[in-house]
């Protein structure tokens, strides 16, 4: 195996969607160096648009170093940031399905990254090639219906106060990508305006449940916050 | 590790000069510069975030890291 392609399926082996610790839904190594053949490395600096909601839909990707986040936008410019998304991890598979074929939302580079884009009509013949891809998109498609009914759940049956709690829990538990994020990132992701994240932060800071530093949300209550976020 | 020193980041390609930052800023850390608004009084920020909030191009960034509070030994 040549040195490049070598790389590129020991690059592949580190993507979730192809590392499943199921041994069943694993993929093959011929099936890895199948996807390696094909899948092209992209370069975008930091706040770069990758993808473009309603575009065609051109590749699947698959990130190797950075980190992305997806969103969609409304027509009056509110944001839904629907994922923040790390090495390993993979975004655009949904359109290649689908019949106009469009990207679903945008993605936008919040770091430098670096990503396999795997072309429509690659991706497509690698399906038809490798049932075990097949296989391990479709528990990827089941991990992201998961995702987003805890979203619509998240947005249609919790407060502001208790999506907040539940976040700032997630992101000091490392159950997230670790960055910092200022209080309009959090807006997005989170479904609401920038004013009510203050008065939400304000508020568990009264309650000592959180602690405001320079630069830093200091967690202090578990249980409170626990208890918050099932609100 | 907390940055004692943690700022609120400016940018100064996406700023319009308006001033509403150094205008609003209740500590007056904050000038409006041949550069654009600088921060010249670092120690009296308290990174309330009044001026990421009052920027209307969203050229000010107050990040927060979201972590447990670690009791310090010694």
């Amino acid at each position: 195996m040549p040195d490049r392609q070598h790389a590129r399926v020991h690059a592949l082996r580190d993507i979730q969607l192809f590392a499943s610790h199921t041994p069943h839904v694993t993929l093959s190594e011929s099936a890895l160096a199948c996807i390696a053949e094909v899948v092209t490395p992209r370069a975008y600096p930091a706040e770069t648009l990758v993808v473009v909601e309603g575009e065609l839909c051109e590749a699947a990707y698959f990130i190797i170093a950075g980190n992305v986040e997806v969103y969609r936008m409304s027509l009056q410019g509110r944001q839904q940031v629907l994922a923040r998304l790390g090495p390993g991890q993979a975004f655009n598979t949904v359109p290649l399905f689908q019949g106009d074929g469009r990207n679903h939302a945008s993605v936008i580079a919040r770091t430098d990254v670096t990503l396999y884009a795997l072309l429509r009509e690659d991706f497509q013949h690698a399906l038809y090639s490798c049932p075990d891809l097949a296989l391990v998109i479709l528990r990827d498609f089941a991990d992201r219906l998961t995702h987003l009914t805890d979203l619509v759940e998240d947005l249609a049956l919790r407060s502001v106060r208790g999506r907040l709690a539940r976040f700032l829990l997630q992101q000091a538990d490392g159950t997230a990508i670790a960055q910092k994020w200022t209080q309009d990132e959090m807006a997005a992701y989170l479904g609401t305006v920038r004013d009510m994240i203050g008065r939400s932060l304000r508020a568990l800071t009264d309650e000592r449940m959180i602690r405001l530093d320079r630069g830093r949300i200091v967690l202090l209550d578990r249980a409170a916050l626990e208890a918050e976020a099932q609100n | 590790m907390v940055d004692p020193w943690a700022l609120p980041e400016i940018d100064l390609a996406a700023c319009t000069r308006c001033g509403q930052c150094v205008a609003q800023c209740p500590t007056q850390a904050v000038e409006m510069r041949a550069v654009g608004p600088v921060i010249v009084r670092p120690q009296d920020c308290t990174y309330c975030t009044l001026c990421e909030d009052v920027c209307p191009v969203g050229a000010i960034a107050c990040a927060f890291e979201i972590t447990w509070d670690v009791p310090t030994t010694g």
